[in-house]
């Protein structure tokens, strides 16, 4: 006999009232492990993207919104703005670059929509901007109709070195020169192509997306970044790509604004469905209770028992919640991705890990205990005289 | 008034206000109970004899007067100590049982126990033998008869050793054969030494009693 085992058998009155409520506390404990996933995945995938997996510590854009920028460098399409060519030459003997890399980048979307893909004009800069843009087969570009394949683009295709490539789009005749291994960012997607074809393509000819720029010394950045503005006209842009992955990473704000909104009213509706049940639950069985304070049930017992019943409640339903959060994280952040207005990075959008687990289980379970105050100080406050009351 | 008693009732009066009107449920009522007697009390519906055994057992305090129970001064006590005083001096038997329905025989019958800090499934279980159900512990509430539910709730009235049994009605939902058994356990309890009160319409019982207490209209008739 304890205090628990007459909590747990008090939910077996009414089993399917008790699920039902440890099923409205599993969905607020589901709503927020996922929201949190996408939370956490979305700036991490954005930061790998823009700032750990590629050496670039700077771009130079034209001005604009660097938003509006971060979409198109990252993610294709033609931007109205674009960088002369000629700048390059200006700041290339600098010996504090590393690396300086003009490219072109633009998107191609099939007449019906189904398929986007991303093409980039590079010169042979990239190989040392990005540290793991490697060669699987092949080598560098041979001609001016020379692509190298990103990973998932050699395998969508099913192509290999030497093979052609027809695009409709162009009406133009590529050769596989190289394939490149897997590295997991945009790469894997994006059909390179030497950066003067890619301009004619795009009748562009000496302009650019942007450049992309490598340091020797990141701890000189700020300094470079002053310098290089000093360089540029001054409708051109230096930006670090930590700014850029924040400025994306604020835009989507709004969207976590509204996840997080969704968490909130999946709780309200689970805070009050615990507390009218678990009053109910108190209401139903008044004289019942009166007469555990006849027998010498006092105040805390009664709210010990209650709160008890509910925790019961609380940490079944916040387990299950949590577990399924889990599960779907990975659906939702795919989800997602398909929704997104702004920047859709490579890597995983939902990163659930088991501390946002646990954190929502806690949250929950937190909250549902809390919510069993109310109910337990009702039953606090039966007199014993009720059980002597005819209904 | 006598020193040696449990229960001492002096100049005890309860009103009730309903709406715009007072009830006088109990009107200057003196008793006192002495340690091992078995008292019957009786009385027309309304007479006030539940009102009267709520301020015995310290359910409810008079409008005016005293009451001491085991030798304590219940008007001084708070609501905690009130209950403290309750589940050591006390057991209670209403006409209704009170079972939990969701726990077994033995587990209702040991759950006042919980609430004195000692649970205790042992003693449980030889109450339960007593009042001739040792063969039932593991059966729910809804699985047995009405008198096997009373004698179940008087086994859970005793768990915590009360020198005082105070019964309201105890066989107002049972027919006679089952009222008899409940009357020869409250016999053999009263003969271990147990105070027993009980209030009751069945003249059978009350002819049993050595000691009738008769109230009308709220005052103890003589
Ligand atoms: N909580 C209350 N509020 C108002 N009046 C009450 C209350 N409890 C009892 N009374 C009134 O006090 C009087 C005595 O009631 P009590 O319940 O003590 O009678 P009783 O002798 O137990 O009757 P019965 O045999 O029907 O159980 C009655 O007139 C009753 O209506
Ligand atoms: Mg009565």
């Amino acid at each position: 006999m304890s205090f628990l085992k007459v909590a747990l058998s008090n939910l077996r009155r009414n089993p399917v009232r008790s699920l039902l409520t440890g099923l409205s506390l599993a969905v607020s404990a589901a709503t927020l492990s996922v929201v949190l996933s996408l939370d956490q995945g979305y700036s991490s995938a954005v930061t790998d993207d823009l700032v750990n997996n590629t050496g670039v510590h700077l771009y130079i854009t034209k001005e604009g919104c660097p938003i509006e920028a971060a979409s198109v460098i990252a993610q294709g399409g033609l931007s109205p703005l674009y960088v002369e060519e000629d700048i390059v030459t200006r700041i290339q003997g600098m010996p504090e670059l590393d690396a300086v890399m003009p490219f072109k980048l633009f998107a191609v979307t099939t007449d019906d929509g189904s398929r986007t893909d991303i093409f980039m004009g590079v010169t042979e800069a990239v190989r040392s901007i990005k540290p793991d843009w490697r060669f699987a087969a092949g080598g560098w570009f041979t001609s001016d109709d020379s692509v190298i394949l990103g990973a998932e683009m050699a395998r969508i295709e099913y192509l290999a070195v030497g093979d052609r490539m027809y695009s409709e789009h162009f009406d133009r005749e590529f050769v596989v020169s190289g394939l490149l291994e897997r590295n997991y960012s945009q790469d894997d997607g994006t059909f390179f192509l030497p950066l003067h074809t890619a301009q004619a393509m795009v009748g562009r000819e000496g302009k650019l997306s942007a450049v992309a720029i490598k340091l020797n010394d990141i701890s000189n950045m700020d300094y470079i970044q002053t310098r290089l503005r000093a360089m540029m006209p001054p409708d051109y842009f230096i930006i670090g790509s930590k700014e850029l992955s924040d400025g994306i990473l604020e835009f989507f704000g709004a969207t976590r604004a509204i996840m997080f909104v969704m968490v909130a009213v999946a709780f309200v509706i689970s805070v009050f469905g615990i507390i009218n049940t678990m009053l109910m639950a108190v209401l139903e069985r008044r004289r019942e209770i009166a007469y555990l304070k006849c027998v010498g049930a006092g105040k805390y017992d009664l709210i010990r028992l209650i709160s008890l019943e509910t925790a019961a409640i609380a940490v079944m339903g916040s387990t299950f919640g949590a577990a399924v959060g889990m599960l779907l994280s990975p659906l939702s952040g795919n989800l997602l991705r398909k929704f997104l207005v702004a920047y859709v990075p490579s890597g995983a959008i939902a990163r659930p890990d088991m501390g946002i687990a646990l954190t929502a289980f806690a949250l929950c379970t937190f909250i549902g205990v809390a919510c069993s105050l109310y109910p337990a100080f009702r039953a606090a406050k039966i007199v014993p005289m009720e059980v002597l009351r005819n209904e | 008034m006598n020193n040696g008693s449990v229960i001492e009732l002096e100049n005890v009066s309860k009103d009730y206000r309903r709406g715009s009107e007072t009830v006088h449920a109990l009107r200057d009522v003196s008793l006192a109970v002495t340690p091992g007697e078995y008292v019957a009390v009786v009385g027309h519906s309304g007479s006030g004899k539940t009102t009267l055994m709520n301020i015995m057992g310290c359910l409810d305090r008079p409008s005016r007067g005293r009451v001491i129970l085991d030798g304590q001064e219940v008007h001084e006590k708070t609501e905690a100590g009130l209950t403290r005083l309750r589940r050591s001096a006390i057991g209670f038997v209403f006409q209704q049982f009170f079972l939990i329905p969701t726990l077994s025989v033995l587990e209702n019958v040991s759950l006042p126990s919980l609430f004195v800090g000692k649970p205790s499934n042992g003693r449980a279980g030889e109450l339960l033998e007593m009042v001739g159900l040792g063969n039932r512990l593991h059966h729910l509430p809804n699985q047995l008869s009405g008198g096997e539910m009373q004698r179940v709730a008087i086994a859970r009235s005793l768990i915590n050793a009360p020198p005082i049994l105070l019964a309201d009605e105890p066989t107002g939902n049972l027919d006679s054969r089952n009222a008899d058994m409940i009357m020869k356990i409250f016999e053999q309890l009263n003969q271990e030494g147990v105070t027993v009160v009980v209030v009751t319409h069945n003249q059978d019982i009350v002819k049993r009693c050595r000691r009738k207490v008769h109230i009308e209209d709220g005052r103890i008739e003589t």
